[in-house]
């Protein structure tokens, strides 16, 4: 008697977990019914490739996109990069003052936290005044290093008033990003950096953080039922840890893969996938350390590196063909501000001797253990070689060679970070910031580097309010940059994501970013207009 | 023991053999094997003949180096505490327990990544990490060949332990070396592809496992046809070169076993 009720016991949980296995990743008999639509009652879980981007906390979350996207999709802002431009999202609308130094934005009512709470407009002031004492690690309070708002006041209980210093161009670019965090959870933490516990982790974005396991690289985000704005159509965003992306998606292991140039003909053509193609809003540079490297601060010397560089070839070879060569005025070719006019270096050996005056140089160049940037360090080296430039290549792990470039202890070196697309103030951020904007890789300062007239334009283009005026600047500012070269850049590369439509079908791209993954528009339901 | 022979004489001849240099792009990416690229290219076009008779150098130095070095630590160290016994045998032993119970893959990698990649670190890495064996054997063999007669002997007449070891030990263990030595090798030919494979050896130089880890870490090489050249023959060069030294080191463990007895 007692044995049969047991092995019934037994055979209700098996059959339970077999259940809720086909319901999640891996499986293909629950996908077909889906179809997409988030009516059925199973749940949509989508599989992602993982890996250990860290805690997504806004204070320790890794400075790259894998691991700034995944805080996302739990704290929400006050707008929304869309894939045109900036949406409005928890704020539904704003007005700016004529002389352009008061931003007032208007609050969507009833947002409710993670923990069944009610957002209000303090929490808005609260978090804006917590970022500026404790820098998140994506910050954009401040512009080299100095604050720009003045003052933050509360109007009533749905507006919220942002009186900023100086009036500048890129002010709703930055207030907008800015991550809402709840007062009642934040208000007494002095560290935040040191904060790891799931039940802190409370935002108001669509999605919730159920699961996080650091060793394994393992993320589970379970969709917020009670979510203010558009609903989430994936139930459950799970980031899972993979060998072989390429084998785990053939597998039905994950549901979206950047796939190699290689293999695109295995999808194209093919009713069951689809491939998007991403904006070049990714790329290589080649840095040059002039503190420590002095010989790197004669622009000759720049000059025949930059000469000395195949881009065809490493796109061809490294990049597999999916890259276009980037722009030495580093705003890539998808750019809304890209110009086409700025001074080109060719691939030329003889060119690049006679610059250098037939001296020999020796460099020590620092790159990633990634097998692309391996890659592209061997073939540097072979035609470095050719011009009279001895390079050592030094491979370390990814984070310890970011931290390098931060910390400027390196000579030169390849480093490979997105965010190419973002507004063109980002020219002033790499080339004439004294201080890194934040801790991510694409905001470094060039050691050893000031050049008075980019630095002088740089500033002017971030006063200018005039659209027009400002773009004519840019265009100007990437001629001189492109003179200059404080830095080359490589390539951009170009990803193509293939996923099948029949499970989901809601990946988008954001205006300036690469990744549909890294985006939370590519998870919840497409605008109604 | 006809591949080993060849295969010394590519190390050694490489530059003839090849008409391609193995650091230089000679033809489109990725080729398959064709008569200008007998064996193909690999992603950057590099002639992959080219690059397994050099990456042959790299074994090889890397398999003969590790091996005298580490024989050399493990009959000093052997017959010093077979010799003299007490505290120092006390050490020496723990030292070689020690050795031979930590797994050493991951001490290599540790150890590999700490110093920095060069052929020069694999080897004192692999050294210091494999004197444990040939130590051990060659401890227990003194131990036994000091109990000789002619020995307490020669001590008696005043021989020092440098005479003794020259005159009378040596010649004793040089068989037990010997096979112990080509064990070696091998072992540090795999130990090198491995630590090259996991990204610890120069990532610009060329040696098999450098070769193999490029070709296996090539996004999706599986759905393509290129494994067929790019992952097949430095495959094949290495489990031939490891199967052709064990077998050598059987055939003399045989040979060497019927002398002592």
């Amino acid at each position: 008697m007692k044995k049969s009720k047991i092995s019934k016991l037994f055979a209700a949980c098996v059959l339970t977990i077999v259940i809720f296995g086909m319901a999640g990743c891996g499986t293909k008999t629950t996908e077909k019914s889906l179809g997409g639509t988030g009516e059925q009652s199973a749940p949509l879980v989508i599989c992602l490739e993982g890996g250990d981007w860290g805690f997504p906390s806004p204070f320790a979350h890794y400075s790259r996109g894998p691991g700034a996207s995944k805080m996302r999709l739990i704290y929400d802002s006050l707008l929304e990069k869309g894939e045109e431009g900036l949406i409005p999202w928890l704020a539904r609308e704003w007005t700016i003052s004529p002389d352009g130094r008061e931003y007032t934005f208007v609050l969507n009512s009833k947002v409710k936290w993670h923990d069944g709470k009610m957002l209000t407009v303090q929490d808005v002031k609260f978090s804006f005044e917590y970022f500026m004492k404790h820098p998140p690690v994506s910050d954009s309070l401040f512009i080299d290093g100095k604050p720009f708002i003045e003052k933050i006041e509360v109007i009533d209980e749905s507006q919220v008033k942002i009186v900023v210093k100086e009036p500048n161009a890129t002010v709703l670019d930055r207030l907008g990003i800015v991550r809402i965090i709840p007062e009642h959870i934040w208000k007494d933490i002095d560290d935040p950096k040191k904060v790891m516990d799931l039940d802190k982790l409370v935002g108001c974005g669509p999605y919730i953080l159920t699961d996080y396991s650091q060793e394994q690289g393992k993320y589970r985000f379970q969709a917020f039922k009670d979510y203010w704005g558009r609903k989430p159509r994936v139930d459950v965003i799970e980031f899972i840890p993979v060998s072989d992306p390429v084998l785990a998606f053939e597998n039905g292991e994950i549901d979206l893969l950047d796939v190699p140039p290689d293999i695109i003909d295995r999808y194209e053509n093919n009713k069951e996938f689809k491939i998007l193609k991403s904006p070049a809003f990714w790329g290589y540079k080649l840095l040059f350390n002039m503190e420590k490297k002095p010989e790197l601060a004669d622009i000759n010397v720049r000059k025949a590196i930059a000469h000395a560089v195949d881009v065809d070839e490493l796109i061809e070879k490294v990049a597999r063909g999916a890259a276009v060569s980037a722009s030495s005025g580093y705003l890539p070719i998808d750019h809304i501000w890209y110009n086409p006019d700025v001074t080109r270096y060719d691939f030329d050996i003889e060119k690049a001797k006679e610059l250098l005056n037939n001296k020999l140089l020796n460099l020590v160049l620092l790159i990633s253990d990634s097998q692309q940037e391996a890659r592209i360090a061997e073939l540097l080296k072979i035609n470095f070689a050719k011009a009279g430039i001895n390079i050592d290549v030094r491979a370390v792990d990814m984070k310890t060679r970011d931290n390098c470039v931060k910390n400027c202890d390196y000579e030169l070196a390849i480093i490979g970070h997105g965010g190419w697309g973002r507004d063109a103030d980002c020219l002033r951020e790499a080339y004439a910031a004294t201080v890194a904007r934040d801790a991510g890789p694409a905001s470094n300062v060039i050691c050893g580097y000031s050049n008075p007239k980019i630095s002088q334009l740089c500033k002017k283009q971030l006063i200018e309010l005039d659209e027009q005026k400002r773009k004519s600047m840019i265009m100007e500012l990437q001629k001189l940059i492109s003179d200059e070269i404080p830095m080359l850049p490589l390539y951009n590369t170009i990803d193509y994501t293939v996923f099948k439509p029949e499970k989901y079908d809601g990946w988008v791209h954001v205006f300036d970013h690469h990744a549909v993954t890294h985006n939370k528009l590519s998870y919840l339901e497409q605008d109604k207009k | 023991m006809s591949f080993i022979v060849l295969v010394c004489f590519i190390a050694i001849f490489a530059p003839m053999l090849t008409k391609h240099p193995w650091n230089q792009p000679t033809g489109a990416s990725l080729e398959p094997p064709n008569k200008a690229h007998i064996l193909g290219t690999d992603d950057l076009g590099i002639d992959l003949w080219a690059q397994i008779c050099y990456g042959t150098r790299n074994s090889i130095v890397v398999g003969i180096g590790t091996a005298i070095i580490t024989c050399f630590l493990g009959i000093v160290l052997g017959v010093v505490s077979g010799y003299y016994g007490g505290i120092i045998d006390l050490v020496i032993t723990a030292l070689i327990d020690m050795l031979t119970s930590i797994p050493s893959l991951p001490i290599m990698i540790v150890t590999g990544a700490f110093f920095g990649p060069s052929i020069k670190n694999i080897i004192l890495i692999l050294s210091i990490l494999s004197w444990a064996m040939p130590a051990r054997i060659i401890r227990s063999k003194i131990i036994s060949v000091k109990q000789e007669t002619y020995i307490k002997v020669a001590e008696g007449y005043g021989a020092g332990f440098l005479y003794i070891t020259y005159k009378h030990f040596l010649p004793q263990i040089f068989p037990i070396s010997l096979a112990s030595f080509i064990k070696l090798i091998s072992k540090a030919i795999v130990s090198e592809a491995s630590l090259s494979f996991l990204g610890l050896g120069d990532p610009t130089s060329k040696s098999w496992g450098l070769i193999l880890n490029y070709a296996l870490n090539f996004p999706g090489i599986y759905f393509t046809d290129y494994w067929k050249w790019w992952v097949v023959y430095p495959l094949c060069c290495i489990i031939l070169l490891v199967l052709a030294t064990a077998i050598i080191g059987r055939e003399f463990e045989k040979i060497l076993d019927a002398k002592i007895d």
